[in-house]
């Protein structure tokens, strides 16, 4: 792709970044706007921009530049980088919608679509195996969490009696906690705890690092697995004082917190220890948003904002070390910032802030966060789910910023390495220095931290003067956490080596096992009922489906308890009478016959016969359509058997002349259509819809075909669909029966080509 | 070439002409006789599901349109698909249809976006449909000495 080509899709996140410049600048927050989209259902294309929409959109479209100015360098070349660029442009705008939308099934489709992308991108080198697996494991993941969030949104919205967030968050404190309402939180906890990757939902997004280091900078840290925390922020004034919501986000995000950051210390692959960071500090955030009061908010605002200041540029320096020196795994690589001092720089830069070291921007949000812990009550849990934290973000930044850049090459280890071009090396370094300018000077972020802070706990918006964003370092603790961060660093090797020998033994017991056995479980089940079902036998078939019927009706009949009429007796005239003859002539004949060719016959004079009755019943066009039916199947089925029985396959399988079981089914099968007929009877006609068709046929629609006007008109849209799904599945279907026409081919030698 | 039926290879020609007529007939008199898109795109499958067992799946791919399958099946989705547009340009829902008619001398002509519909239809049914037949028998069919894969 050419450089001109690039420039015009970077233009697409920088013209977003512009554009929510210009909106922050020009109007005042929360700015409602939006559209009609399903009026019949009540469902508007809502919008609303308050202080952490801002927050988010400024994160997105900035990062964005950033990211799409850097995938021009790293996949330069790639045949893809088209597709890379369009994938990430659409994942743009749905993270966009997903962070304005006001109306929650809005909201909804954004998420699914960011999920979609995600896969998408994440399998973007889809001729690697492992990029398939992962992509489609953080499909399933976020793809079956999405799904129970419609679940929890819809329940949410019917208790409420509204789907507009901001009338949810306004409704919900004022109502007693029902069970629906329970239901719906904890369906949209799930919801978000998937997104977000939080325990026990955390295993997918270290192995989502199979996507290419930009799509992981963007997707798997600065944004989109961020959306589980924006939308748990969002709901957080309307849960916010039930005590099971605050524990769960408290407990579960604490779990997060701590967790991965140890299993952080299992990987020696560099993108795999910085994604277990991420998930770490979406536990934090997790926690934080669980906290009460407005310093706890301007926190969550602190450290989603730093954390996108600081994490996407360590995921370029990965990348740019994987680009220069071949390999992202921390033993061969050290002594890097001779051959690589820009990117050397920039880790520094944005280690300096996932350390939380003085004048960075992460220790101004380390402040912060200590300060809401402060107020807020924290079990002592959550305390040392912190301090681990904070312990080990120290030793990652040292192994990402120190350990291969300026420690020396281990042996066998890496010697060539290249620094790469300015799309590789301005993003991590203009990110850095953005963190470190907010870290100098944190009061530039202080509105719009305050503002975002203001959105997230509205009770207090009115009056109270939002914390300020000064530091007040406690000296002591910070040295201590530092040290302590130092020494993990130094025992980086011999922690891992420990947490390897523990692996060893628990293995089968992680989450990733689960899901893994989990999936085993699917074709494996598949083959089960496969191979019930499906034995090949006709026979064995007619009675599945004949049963099945049986025991559908059945039951709802037994559930419905229809009134059964017995109808008026009355004589048949002597047409449908004589119908009637035919149709139990045939049966009899049918069941006594051996021979095939005649019992063929027989019922085809089943069919025949409700073809005269349908004629003498007055539905002549019914009948015509039977009697063709009838002909062309016993036409065709004789020739079957008469083709058969030239090639001598006609030899009748030994059936015994009585068959108990297929008596029973027929008489059940033909009790219960006569007890469904009886309670159709019971019921009156309801020509509503056969009068509707029937009169607006021809004033509304000028057709006097009713039949294809309800198809192509009053339908329409159902027709679409249908004929999209005979579409789509010949796409899905055309692979399969080439891939089968190849293996039939190979197996004729001498005839393929 | 040798192992089909000769019969059948001299007849398919007209009758191959005169089923796709008859399909476009049936699709065009849908609105107000028994018919349309769905019906004649079944028809016009038959008339290349002839084609096919006559000549040889490829041949009778080439006599669909553009060449392939997948170009009526695409292009027929997207014009039913289009067609709602017009009609939600107009303030209507999505696939509210349009009439237009057209004096042409004594007679006058019906124009619709039902038309447009009804044709996607057809061409999505003869594609998608067309497609699959042809690679059913495409399966079991033995390669033509020199004719194309």
């Amino acid at each position: 792709m050419s450089v001109a080509g690039r420039t015009l899709f970077t233009l697409a996140p920088l013209t977003a970044l512009v554009a929510v410049l210009w909106v922050l600048g020009t109007q005042t927050l929360p700015f409602d706007f939006g559209w009609d989209w399903i009026p019949a259902l009540d469902i508007e294309l809502a919008f609303r921009i308050d202080g952490l929409s801002a927050l988010m959109l400024l994160m997105i479209t900035g990062v964005g530049v950033a990211v799409f100015v850097y995938a021009g360098g790293y996949l330069s070349g790639h045949p893809d980088q088209k597709r890379a660029y369009l994938l990430l442009s659409l994942f743009m705008v749905a993270m966009i919608g997903c962070v304005t939308a006001d109306h929650v099934l809005v909201l909804f489709v954004f998420w699914e679509g960011t999920s979609l992308l995600s896969f998408l991108l994440v399998g973007f080198y889809h001729e690697r195996r492992e990029s398939r697996k992962s992509a489609q494991q953080s499909l399933l993941v976020t793809g079956t969490g999405g799904l129970i969030l419609l679940a929890g949104f819809i329940v949410l919205g019917q208790a409420v009696g509204s789907y507009r967030l901001s009338e949810i968050i306004v409704a919900v404190p004022a109502m007693a906690p029902t069970p629906a309402l329970t239901l719906a939180m904890g369906l949209v906890l799930i919801g978000a705890f998937t997104k977000s990757a939080q325990f026990p939902f955390h295993f997918w997004l270290p192995n989502a690092m199979a996507a290419p280091t930009p799509v992981s900078a963007y997707l798997h840290s600065a944004t989109m697995v961020k959306l589980g925390v924006y939308l748990l922020a969002r709901l957080d004034p309307a849960f916010g004082e039930w005590p099971l919501w605050v524990w769960l986000l408290k407990g579960v995000g604490s779990v997060t917190a701590a967790w991965g950051m140890v299993l952080a210390l299992r990987e020696r692959d560099l993108k795999r220890i910085l994604a277990w960071s991420t998930v770490a500090t979406l536990g934090t955030l997790v926690v934080l948003v669980g906290l009460r009061g407005e310093s706890a908010s301007l926190a969550v605002g602190a450290l989603l904002l730093a954390h996108a200041l600081y994490k996407a540029p360590l995921f370029f320096v990965a990348g740019n070390i994987d680009h220069g020196a071949g390999t992202r795994l921390i033993d061969r690589l050290g002594g890097l910032r001779r051959q690589m001092p820009w990117t050397a720089a920039a880790a520094l830069l944005a280690a300096a802030s996932l350390a939380g070291l003085p004048l960075s921007f992460g220790f101004v949000a380390k402040d912060v966060i200590s300060e809401a812990k402060g107020l807020g009550e924290v079990f002592t849990f959550a305390r040392m789910a912190n301090t681990v934290f904070g312990t080990i973000a120290v030793a990652v930044a040292g192994i990402t910023a120190v350990r291969v850049f300026w420690l020396r090459v281990p042996p066998g280890g890496v010697r060539e390495a290249h620094e790469g071009g300015a799309a590789l090396v301005l993003p991590p370094l203009l990110l850095g220095l953005v963190g470190v300018v907010l870290g100098v000077y944190p009061l530039l972020a202080q509105d719009l931290l305050a503002a975002a802070a203001a959105a997230m706990s509205p009770a207090g918006a009115g009056n109270a003067v939002p914390a300020p964003l000064d530091p007040q370092p406690d000296l002591g603790s910070l040295l201590l956490g530092l040290m302590f961060g130092v020494a993990v660093f130094l025992l980086w090797d011999r922690c891992h080596r420990g947490l390897e020998w523990l692996a060893v033994r628990t293995g089968r017991i992680g989450m990733s096992s689960v899901y893994e056995r989990s999936l085993e479980w699917i074709p494996r089940v598949a083959a089960w009922t496969t191979r019930r079902m499906q034995t090949g036998s006709l026979p064995a078939y007619v009675a599945w489906v004949l049963a099945s019927v049986v025991l559908a009706l059945g039951v709802m009949l037994w559930l419905g308890s229809a009134e059964w009429t017995w109808p008026a007796r009355a004589v048949p005239s002597p047409g449908v009478a004589g119908a009637a003859g035919l149709i139990v002539l045939g049966a009899v004949f049918a069941c006594l016959m051996r021979d095939r060719l005649v019992v063929l016959l027989s019922v085809g004079l089943i069919g025949y016969g409700s073809a005269v009755m349908f004629l003498f019943l007055g539905a002549p066009d019914v009948a015509y359509t039977q009697f063709t039916m009838e002909t062309v199947f016993v036409i065709v089925a004789a020739a079957v058997l008469l083709k058969l029985r030239r090639m001598g396959l006609d030899r009748a399988v030994p059936e015994p002349a009585w068959r108990p079981g297929a008596l029973l089914l027929s008489l059940l099968v033909a009790s219960v259509l006569t007890a469904l007929l009886l309670a159709v009877y019971a019921t009156p006609f309801d020509p509503v819809l056969s009068a509707f068709f029937g009169e607006q046929s021809v004033p509304g629609a000028y057709g006097r075909n009713v039949v294809n006007v309800i198809l192509v008109d009053f339908r329409a849209l159902d027709t679409l669909g249908e004929v999209a799904v005979v579409v789509l599945s010949l796409l899905a279907a055309l692979p399969i029966l080439q891939a089968w026409r190849r293996r039939a081919r190979a197996r004729r030698p001498g005839v393929g080509t | 070439m040798t192992s089909r039926i000769v019969i059948l290879a001299v007849v398919a020609r007209p009758l191959y002409l005169v089923i796709l007529l008859a399909s476009v007939w049936v699709l065009l008199r849908g609105h107000d006789e028994p018919g349309g898109g769905f019906i004649g795109g079944l028809m016009a499958v038959s008339a290349t599901i002839l084609w096919a067992v006559a000549h040889g799946t490829a041949a009778a791919r080439a006599r669909l349109p553009l060449g392939d399958a997948l170009w009526p099946a695409v292009i027929g989705l997207l014009l039913a698909a289009l067609s709602g547009v017009p009609g939600l340009l107009g303030g209507g829902a999505y696939l509210t249809h349009l009439w237009w008619t057209l004096a042409l001398g004594p007679a006058e002509l019906k124009l619709s976006t039902v038309l447009l519909f009804d044709i996607g239809v057809y061409l999505a049914v003869w594609g998608a449909l067309a497609g699959y037949a042809l690679a059913l028998l495409a399966v079991d069919e033995r390669d033509q000495p020199g004719g194309a894969p």
